[in-house]
């Protein structure tokens, strides 16, 4: 019955609407949310019956703790670590998975805000399922990349044991930059071990205390493109001096910052433009970074 | 123990999101009806998630929500059939499925329901005769017998609709 067969081809063929994902991952998050919810109304019941009997000592603890944080560096540092009293928000890991087939490997670590207080008016579920779109996109993406090199490959008579000497991978990550009361800066990357051509990388500043991102005009005040643009001049010239090479105006070199100019903000809340490696250097340079000192 | 299943769900249906949706489009054959179906069986399923009690039937019980968040949908719909005076329903129904010649589907869609998920769900989704009778609830000789009754059905009929064609 080959009637089947052709059945079976357009049943596969049949296209999957870009919604699906979005509606399944909005029911998930739904269900996370009531999950977490009732995991914390049991905890919260759990927890009065146990204050009263404690709430002496609780106190006294309460005290300990303020006194402490005041008085050790070591206390303090390590409080920050523990996650209310870090900050209104986290960047937790949402979904991490890591697979392998025709000898690509993929890992994906996909990163998402928590808030940790509520009604901060920050859109972080739209944010959130922005970057999940992005991550899914890019692994789909650089795998079909990644296939149809292994096709190429093959068919200009490579074997499958050369093609596994190739260690393809792809890499879905993300890198915290910041994170306190006052920012939560981050990037997520997508990168492919055997090309640079694809990389691809999104920084994300969000101002905890406005709930928008933030912008070098906001960090630095109207004049921001002349502050930033003298100022990465200055670095370049002082890096030169020192040996590095930069490629000139005439070879496609730094030519000033534009609004999509990426930067994230750094220790001491302080903007950092990022040049991608190639952008305004030899490859060897790799990322550039200039910090911006200086502006409101 | 529950936490863990409850992971490996959410895993699950993303990795296996596109075969749903096929599932779904092939009893619904519209985009929204079938993204609907999806969406509430994984709603469903999420809800449910702690009455499950071998978290290795995954898959299966998975598939039983999914087929019968199907036949709710397709029960929804000839009851507005029935009682709606508006007869253009039945055409978009059918119509609007494929682009091609979809003769082949529409003689399908005309067998019975549980004799046409166990055709889909055997070679569309490519599982096994058991997993088939774990998923509608009946028997291993009675999906068998469905089976095989089905395809010779449907054989006869395209065969028909061949002889019409022609």
């Amino acid at each position: 019955m080959g009637k089947l067969e052709t059945m079976k081809e357009r049943y596969d063929q049949i296209t999957i609407p870009e919604e699906l994902n979005f509606r399944i991952q909005q029911e998930i998050q739904k269900s996370r949310n009531q999950q977490e919810e009732k995991r914390r109304s049991d905890s919260s019941h759990r927890l009065k019956r146990v204050i009263h009997s404690v709430e002496a000592a609780a106190a006294a603890i309460c005290i300990l703790f303020t006194a402490a944080l005041n008085t050790s560096p070591v206390f303090a540092k390590e409080a920050g670590q523990l996650p209310v009293i870090g900050g209104l928000a986290r960047i937790l890991t949402f979904r991490s998975y890591e697979t392998e087939k025709d000898d690509i490997a993929v890992s994906v670590e996909i990163p998402t805000i928590e808030m940790i207080t509520e009604d901060t008016g920050i859109p972080v579920d739209e944010i959130n399922q922005e970057i999940l779109a992005l991550c899914n996109q890019y692994a789909d993406e650089a795998l079909v990349r990644a296939e149809e090199y292994r096709s190429a490959y093959m068919e200009t008579g490579g074997t499958p044991e050369e093609w596994a000497e190739h260690k393809i991978k792809i890499t879905v990550g993300y890198e915290i930059k910041k994170q306190n009361n006052d920012y939560l800066s981050f990037v997520v990357r997508g990168t492919e071990n055997w090309t640079n051509a694809n990389n691809e990388l999104k920084y994300y500043n969000l101002d905890l205390r406005t709930g928008k991102m933030v912008t070098l005009k906001d960090l630095l005040g109207s004049d921001y493109v002349e502050l930033v643009n003298e100022s990465i001049k200055e670095q370049i010239a002082e890096r030169q001096k020192s040996g590095e090479v930069f490629f000139t105006a005439e070879e496609g070199g730094f030519a000033g910052i534009s609004e999509d100019t990426k930067f994230y903000i750094n220790e001491n809340n302080r903007p950092v433009i990022v040049y991608e490696q190639y952008e305004i250097a030899p490859g060897s340079s790799g990322e550039i970074t200039f910090e911006i000192t200086g502006g409101n | 123990m529950k936490q863990i299943f409850y992971e490996r769900l959410i895993q699950y249906i993303l990795e296996n999101q596109d075969r749903f949706y096929r599932v779904a489009y092939s009893y619904t054959r519209n985009q929204e009806d079938a993204l609907d179906v999806v969406q509430s069986a994984v709603c469903k399923a999420l809800e449910a998630h702690e009455s499950v009690k071998n978290a290795d039937a995954i898959k299966t019980w998975f598939y039983r929500i999914l087929i019968n968040e199907c036949l709710a949908v397709l029960k929804k719909r000839k009851r507005i059939l029935l009682t709606s005076d508006n007869p253009g329903r039945e055409e978009v129904y059918y119509e609007k499925s494929y682009e091609q010649d979809d003769d082949l589907e529409k003689e399908l869609d005309r067998l019975e329901l549980d004799v046409q998920g166990i055709i889909k769900l055997r070679f569309f989704e490519e599982l096994s005769l058991k997993e088939i009778s774990c998923i509608t609830g009946l028997n291993l000789n009675t999906v068998k017998t469905k089976l095989y009754r089905g395809l010779k059905q449907l054989k006869e009929n395209i065969q028909e609709a061949d002889i019409w064609g022609n």
